[in-house]
């Protein structure tokens, strides 16, 4: 950026270099206080000096509203981004990113977040501590699992999950009452009902709690140690509605597909406390060739009434 | 937060002439194209076009890729339901497409197609906008 710019405009508010070849961008950044859009896209950024340090104290942290990242080469999110407070849309599309910082959620304003076509291979929980978060692109990357958490993203409107290696989704995404738009194409997912996955019998110590849990046996905190305290406070209930038990590690996970718009089918992760625990509506058929009919009922019908659009064919 | 139709011409109820236009990554299902002619030109940016055999009539299976090709500013394509069904993509992360397309007869309904299985579901396709103006759903 050439020197002096905060000098010659100083009420500058969008600033587009885009496709100028910039390998840095300095403190001339730091002094325009008003600059709102900062667009630099299909540049040569990535490396140690691409942002200024200091962009945390400058005004840019409260004033920048819109940052386009994509097409450059940054292998990881620069930690100084991350300090822009006021952000509300980021765009990272298109460069080398291998995963995502947790300290994204330190972006709080965060409405629209553009990952797609990098090289990411997990999303961290944290991502979901984005309350404002409407539209969260993450196609074309490598992807093999999304965590749970994800669900507590309230405002998340649009979720674009296209060419990544997911085999299923967490059951949890139902929860995503406000979601219109999911994308699934182009990804491994399981297609034939598959029981029973994994199952490693529970330790002595999770029969023990399991036993505490589903008895309401009474304990206090001077009874047990402090990390069996701990691990009692983490029991999580079996979704099977006709059983009472509870499970600390040792669960099933079984594949359940859940019918969205009526049309397609999606395979949900669903942990139960034991193969036995089946859900009370799904078939005990093993359908080989063809998908297996809709299971849980009241499961479809929550569904369908919650995701408008699946694009997955 | 997906591609948007909008109606420029509707030639006296003989064809449909509109604009799409595609944010980054945006793309379409797979669908036909109601026995009517689909004129395609990009003017903007590039779109890739994928294009599909019919599923077999009780086909329970992946549906089979004819063939691909990347369409750039100024290139026109054209497509029928004879010729097969298609998928139309914008695969930049960088850069938005615009593309004109025109079809004749108009229609507002068509089949998507769910790829790993060939299963159709018939959608009634809406504008974003219309002569300028803001469709309101």
């Amino acid at each position: 950026l050439p020197a002096g710019l905060s000098q010659w405009f100083p009420a500058l508010e969008v600033l587009d270099v885009s496709g100028t070849g910039l390998t840095e961008m300095g403190t001339e950044l730091l002094s325009l206080p008003c600059l709102h859009t900062l667009l630099a896209k299909n540049n040569r950024l990535g490396g140690p000096g691409s942002l200024p340090k200091g962009l945390g104290q400058a005004p840019l942290a409260r004033s920048l509203r819109v940052l386009n990242l994509s097409g450059n080469r940054f292998s990881e999110v620069p930690p100084s981004l991350l300090q822009l407070r006021g952000l509300r849309s980021l765009s990272l599309g298109g460069n080398r990113l291998h995963g995502i910082p947790p300290d994204i959620q330190e972006l709080q304003s965060l409405e629209f977040l553009y990952l797609g076509g990098n090289f990411i291979t997990a999303i961290p929980p944290e991502l979901a501590k984005l309350p404002c978060l409407r539209y969260l692109v993450l196609c074309d990357n490598k992807i093999q699992s999304i965590p749970p958490q994800l669900a507590q993203l309230h405002s998340l409107r649009s979720l674009s999950l296209h060419n990544n290696l997911l085999t299923y989704l967490p059951r949890e995404i139902l929860n995503l009452v406000h979601l219109e738009e999911l994308s699934l194409r182009g990804n491994p997912l399981v297609v034939r009902f598959v029981r029973d996955l994994t199952y490693n019998p529970p330790s002595l110590q999770e029969l023990a709690g399991r036993t505490i849990k589903t008895r309401n046996i009474p304990y206090t905190p001077s009874d047990l140690p402090e990390s069996l305290v701990r691990y009692l406070s983490l029991a999580s209930n079996c979704p099977n509605p006709k059983c009472g038990g509870v499970y600390f590690d040792s669960c099933v996970r079984q594949i359940k597909f859940v019918d969205f718009c009526g049309k397609y089918r999606l395979p949900l992760m669903h942990y139960l406390c034991s193969p036995e625990c089946s859900s009370p509506f799904s078939s005990a058929s093993q359908s080989s060739t063809s998908q297996s009919e809709s299971d849980s009922e009241d499961e479809a019908s929550v569904a369908a009434h919650r995701m408008q659009k699946v694009l997955l064919g | 937060f997906r591609y948007t139709r909008n109606l420029v011409d509707n030639g006296n109820g003989k064809f449909n002439l509109m604009i799409l236009c595609w944010g980054e990554g945006h793309g379409s299902s797979i669908h036909d194209h109601t026995d009517s002619h689909c004129f395609m030109k990009i003017l903007q940016g590039n779109l890739k076009e994928t294009l599909f055999e019919w599923p077999e009539k009780k086909g329970n299976g992946e549906m089979v890729k004819k063939s691909e090709r990347v369409l750039r500013e100024n290139q026109c394509a054209y497509i029928n339901d004879s010729i097969g069904l298609h998928r139309v993509e914008n695969i930049s992360h960088t850069e938005p497409a615009v593309s004109l397309h025109l079809y004749s007869p108009p229609f507002n309904t068509c089949n998507t197609f769910d790829q790993r299985t060939g299963h159709k579901h018939k959608v009634t396709m809406t504008f974003y906008s219309q002569f300028g103006e803001r469709t309101v759903c």
